[in-house]
């Protein structure tokens, strides 16, 4: 299978870049790791005139924690640095679960966080813990950057609120408040190179006495988007469990269900998803309440 | 079409060069290097016949243009064997790792990332490490035999 003929710009800033999109607009297409784009170039599903590689932009591959702040993560940041970096023992354990079941090692080492952003499938392996951590967006055009939530920015199957000329510029996760840790579990009949039948990721915060300040959980491949499990967020508000297997996390569990729409494919029945939402759910919450008692 | 000047660093050796744009590095590699031992399966990512050491790190080469990588280092299958065999490569011969041979070159690079970072690997953590690299004979229990053998004297 050969690569369609495109024209090919490295700009060597972000500045740069922007000023490129602003000029070639739905022309352009940006390049990352590729593992997505050159697909979709090889199957004849997009034939961009101008490809824009962002790789010889210093600064964007790497994650970087600043006390009580948060952390900043680079848009050029592969799965597999995700996965490893030291960064995955803290908070963003979730999100290293995530990267490390993203396709293959082959693919891992190349493939991008926001490249997995941007195209906004519906089985993401990062958008759910993404969504847990309360993670920003940083969105820049020529004109100047916005910031928009994980949560607002997904809008459908491959398509998102991200404007043709902009560049998802950086990710940020904020400082939990309190001690909080996440897990994440996904499910497919394979255990590398598949796309998830659900995937669930849940970030547990405690106050002093270790009941829950704040529970967050996301549902993936079973809505257009990845959701929030509102209704199960909200029954556990402020509740105290009695140890990781305290049956509040099951009860949790099966209220998350109504927070999903699955449909019935050649992955999988929509019944069978709706199991998996309640049991995947439950283990992450007790995963994520475990790993909180640990730590304190 | 837009062609660019780049250097490639294949397996120690350094390569000027000036191809079109659009060419991925397995390309690259077997049309203009005629370093036919990367192989090219899916084109797509899915089966790693096309599998590349970048800087030390396996890759899909089907997925990466060539200019991108101006400049780096790859280390392709003919990389390994310098004198004779690569002790990888033999223990793929001796314990019955290759059958018909197409997946074996990304096979072995997988195998040698794993190896360069784990000199002992358990058998789940050579599974994994393999689990980007298709082979449709084997049913891999050979070549997770031969993984795990390297270094040690059976």
């Amino acid at each position: 299978m050969l690569l369609p003929k495109f024209d090919y710009q490295a700009p060597k800033s972000l500045r740069e870049a922007c000023a490129l999109l602003d000029e070639f607009g739905a022309k352009a297409r940006l390049l990352a790791g590729g593992t997505d784009l050159l697909v979709n170039l090889k199957h004849k599903k997009l034939a961009p005139e101008q490809v824009i590689s962002l790789n010889r932009i210093k600064g964007l591959d790497e994650a970087a924690a600043k006390k009580g702040k948060g952390i900043s993560i680079g848009p050029l940041a592969t799965a597999a640095y995700l996965a490893e970096n030291e960064l995955a023992q803290g908070p963003l354990q979730v999100l290293a679960e995530g990267a490390g079941r993203i396709g293959s090692p082959l693919i891992r080492n190349r493939a991008t966080i926001g490249g997995n952003i941007v195209t906004a499938r519906p089985a993401s392996d990062l958008a759910p813990p993404l969504l847990v951590l309360g993670a920003l967006l940083i969105l820049k055009g020529k004109d100047g950057e916005r910031e928009l939530p994980v949560e607002k920015f997904f809008k459908g199957p491959g398509k998102t609120s991200i404007k043709p000329k902009e560049i998802l510029s950086r990710i940020f996760i904020p400082e939990p408040d309190g001690p909080g840790a996440g897990a994440y579990l996904k499910l497919g009949s394979r255990k590398a190179l598949e796309i998830s039948l659900v995937n669930v990721a849940s970030f547990i915060e405690v106050g002093a006495d270790l009941s829950i300040k704040q529970a967050r959980i996301a549902l993936g491949a079973v809505a257009p988007v990845p959701v929030r499990a509102k209704t199960a967020e909200k029954f556990l508000k402020g509740k105290k469990p009695q140890g990781e297997n305290d049956p509040l996390f099951r009860e949790a569990a099966r209220a998350a269900v109504q927070d999903a729409s699955p449909i019935t494919d050649h992955r999988g029945s929509a019944e069978y998803r709706q199991a998996l939402i309640e049991i995947l759910t439950a283990r992450t919450l007790q995963s994520a309440y475990s790993r909180i008692m640990k730590k304190v | 079409m837009k062609k660019m000047m780049i250097m490639l660093k294949v397996n120690g050796q350094e390569f000027d060069l000036v191809i079109p744009v659009n060419k991925t590095l397995t390309q690259v590699l077997r049309e203009d290097l005629r370093l036919t031992g990367t192989k090219q399966g899916c084109a797509v990512g899915d089966c790693g016949s096309c599998t590349v050491l970048l800087n030390g790190k396996p890759v899909n080469s089907c997925l990466i243009l060539a200019v991108e990588v101006d400049g780096q280092e790859i280390t392709t299958i003919e990389g390994l064997a310098v004198d004779g065999l690569h002790p990888i490569q033999q223990s793929f011969v001796e314990h019955g790792g290759i059958q018909c041979g197409f997946c074996t070159p990304g096979m072995i690079l997988s195998a040698k990332a794993l190896l360069d970072k784990n000199p002992t690997p358990s058998e789940p953590e050579i599974r994994a490490a393999i689990s980007g690299n298709l082979c449709r004979c084997t049913g891999y229990q050979k070549i997770v035999e031969s993984i795990a053998a390297v270094g040690k004297n059976d």
